[in-house]
């Protein structure tokens, strides 16, 4: 009978309970979407950071980390790809590079350019770079043609067939210098890429910088993103005595990660101006009913029942609210999520010129992850615990004759 | 307490009469340190089992706030209240309650009900508090519904009542629990005549044929009417007591 009477008292105020229930609904469905569409973002940016630029694990030279030139370089050939993916099963892909900084030239203009000597069939794997041609095709090894971005081929005035002259230094100061046809122009989403990488072949990268048999750095990325830390381990131990050095992205990417942190604190700091805010609508709703049912209260301690219990049956009714709407906005979360994941947000006009400057993509990812739903769920849960607590404390403290009285 | 006092209090305890309420010098000051307003001045009342009694007096004479001491739900400024020798003034408040469930019923001026629960639930109710079995309480709920004229009214909630009904399913629900006395503050002031009448017809006959005790607080003439006896109230103090 007790049961029966909270719940009869969640559904006599209809309005009011579906009220408190679509605002916690509310509530929770934004927080999900703020955190999945940030953590979405982020997940992207570190993607593009370890796809194109760093890779997940990274194998260098031991001074290369300090000093990052070609005069740091490893001695590499294929064997050493097989070698790498017998020391862990679970490595996905090896990815051998030789990274610099030249001057790219076309007819009229010149810029600098990021110069990455590729192994295509590696390369394609870890970032589908093929898939982003734009014009031409893509070079085959040692034909002595580049693929470069969009942005630095219009900034160049060049387009596929035209040549491309890359100035710089080789391996021990040496000039570097070297004629390129284009054979095709990338687009990527990212302006930093898109505006400054020019892809040649291993091969040709090697007799340009005069360092036949060496690369830079090889990037490994793993099966599964968990299991990124257990192979750098093996690596660590099964290379220890070749002067390399093993690092991780998170290592690599140091200010990315800052920034990111920065950024996810500012959102904690407008989740929670929202959850006040989400917070005293819920309360006003519970104060309001508290006040309204003060009478009845009054009426039941009056004719014998025991403060406790009373608070215990209110203390149901609301928490039996509160459950309803974070299961429901779980349901809706779940439905709107996984909308926007299959369908990402495309961003258009003013805001996606002024996100681009930011150095984001056009489209927003969503992450769905089972602990967004876990700590935005339980924030939310305590907080309407705290808020439904308030009827509880006024049964508790209450004058018997006090409903009557006003 | 002094010794003497535990000796008092024993002597009364042996002296009293079962089912009696008694108040001692009993005075209500309200707001005592901003305006104060004094309800009640001195009272000392006794109140027997089989009583059909009012306490009559103008509004803001201190009627109500006499009946809340006797029920227990407030507190006096002085003097105490007694039922059947137990000192009810400073019980601990959730042995009040027990003692409340067990001795005392109550029915207020309106709304008395719970408003999700039918007439029947809300009978049953109080006995459920009592923790009395459910055969005798479904029985005991059914009878007292029948007894108050609303057979047909078993699951009809309070909203789908009249007034007249609100206030008869609060007199059985106030008699459900068997207690010693009936408290009902101003139980006719918001019923039209005739189911005035009706409720007050149903109150005497348990009175006369069960010897219910009722002590109502009214200044409707109908109700100082049927009363056995009638207590003037006027501006907290008793002006009078008359038995008929
Ligand atoms: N909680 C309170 N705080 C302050 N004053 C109060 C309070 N309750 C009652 N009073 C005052 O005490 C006096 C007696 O009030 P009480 O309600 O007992 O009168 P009553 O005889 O029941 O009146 P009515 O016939 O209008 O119901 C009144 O002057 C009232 O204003
Ligand atoms: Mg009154």
């Amino acid at each position: 009978m007790y049961l029966k009477l909270a719940w009869r008292n969640i559904w006599r105020n209809k309005r009011r309970t579906l009220i408190t229930v679509s605002s916690i609904m509310f509530a929770v469905v934004c927080a999900l979407f703020i955190e999945s569409l940030e953590r979405g973002g982020h997940n992207q940016m570190i993607n593009n950071m370890t796809n194109f630029h760093t890779g997940h694990i990274q194998i260098q030279d031991e001074r290369y980390e300090e000093e990052p030139s070609l005069d740091n370089s490893i001695e590499y050939d294929s064997s050493f790809s097989e070698r790498i993916l017998e020391i862990d099963d679970r490595i996905y892909n090896v990815v051998p590079r030789i990274e610099s900084f030249m001057l790219a030239a076309g007819e009229e203009q010149s810029r600098p350019a990021m110069v990455l000597g590729i192994d295509p069939e590696a390369e394609n794997r870890l970032n589908e770079l093929k898939n982003r041609i734009v014009a031409g095709r893509f070079f085959e090894p040692g034909d002595g043609s580049v693929v470069m971005g969009e942005g630095l081929a219009s900034r160049l005035n060049v387009a596929v067939g035209d040549s491309l002259v890359l100035l710089g230094q080789g391996r021990f100061g040496m000039t570097a210098s070297g004629i390129y046809e284009i054979s095709g122009l990338f687009r990527h989403p990212l302006r930093e890429f898109n505006n400054q990488i020019v892809y040649l072949s291993i091969p040709d990268a090697q007799w340009l910088f005069s360092m036949e048999g060496m690369i830079t750095n090889i990037l490994i990325t793993p099966d599964q993103l968990k299991y990124n830390d257990p192979i750098a381990e093996n690596l660590e131990r099964a290379l220890s005595d070749e002067n390399l050095n093993i690092l991780t992205w998170n290592e690599m990417i140091p200010e990315l990660i800052d920034a990111i942190e920065f950024d996810r604190m500012s959102t904690r700091v407008f989740m929670g101006i929202l959850y006040v805010v989400i917070g005293f609508g819920i309360f006003g709703t519970i104060l309001m009913m508290t006040l309204e049912r003060l009478r009845e209260f009054g009426i039941l301690l009056s004719v014998g029942m025991y403060r406790w219990k009373l608070a215990v049956i209110v203390f149901i009714e609301t928490f039996f609210i509160s459950i309803l709407g974070i299961i429901s906005g779980f349901a809706l979360g779940l439905v709107v999520l996984s909308y926007f994941y299959f369908n990402p947000i495309q961003l258009t006009g003013d805001m996606l010129e002024m996100l681009e400057e930011m150095g984001f993509e056009p489209t927003l990812p969503m992450a769905i992850a089972p602990d967004i739903f876990m700590w935005q769920g339980s924030v939310i849960f305590v907080m309407s615990i705290i808020i439904c607590l308030y009827p509880t404390v006024k049964i508790a403290t209450m004058d018997i004759l006090e409903a009557s009285r006003s | 307490m002094s010794e003497s006092d535990v000796i008092d209090y024993e002597i009364e305890n042996n002296e009293a009469k079962m089912g009696i309420i008694s108040t001692k010098n009993l005075s209500k000051i309200y707001n005592p340190d901003t305006i104060p307003v004094h309800a009640l001045r001195n009272v000392n009342l006794d109140f027997e089992v089989g009583e059909f009694t009012t306490v009559k007096g103008p509004s803001g004479s201190g009627k109500t706030t006499l009946l809340n001491m006797i029920g227990g739900l407030d507190k006096p400024t002085e003097g105490s209240v007694e039922i059947d020798g137990i000192q009810i003034t400073g019980m601990k408040e959730s042995k009040l309650i027990d003692f409340r469930l067990q001795n005392i019923g109550f029915v207020f001026q309106s709304y008395n009900l719970i408003p999700v629960f039918t007439a029947y639930e809300n009978v049953s109710f109080i006995m459920l508090l009592q923790k009395r079995p459910k055969k005798e309480m479904e029985m005991r709920a059914k009878e007292l519904l029948e007894a108050v004229g609303l057979k047909d009214k078993y699951h009809s909630r309070p909203k789908e009542l009249s007034g007249g009904e609100q206030q008869r399913v609060a007199v059985a629900r106030a008699l459900a629990s068997q207690p010693k006395f009936i408290l009902a503050d101003e139980p006719t002031a918001n019923l039209d005549t005739k189911s005035a009448m009706n409720l007050l017809d149903m109150m005497e006959k348990m009175n006369r044929e069960e010897n219910v005790t009722f002590i109502f607080s009214s200044h409707d003439q109908r109700v100082i009417d049927r009363a056995k006896r009638v207590i003037t109230m006027v501006d907290g103090a008793i002006e009078s007591d008359e038995t008929r």
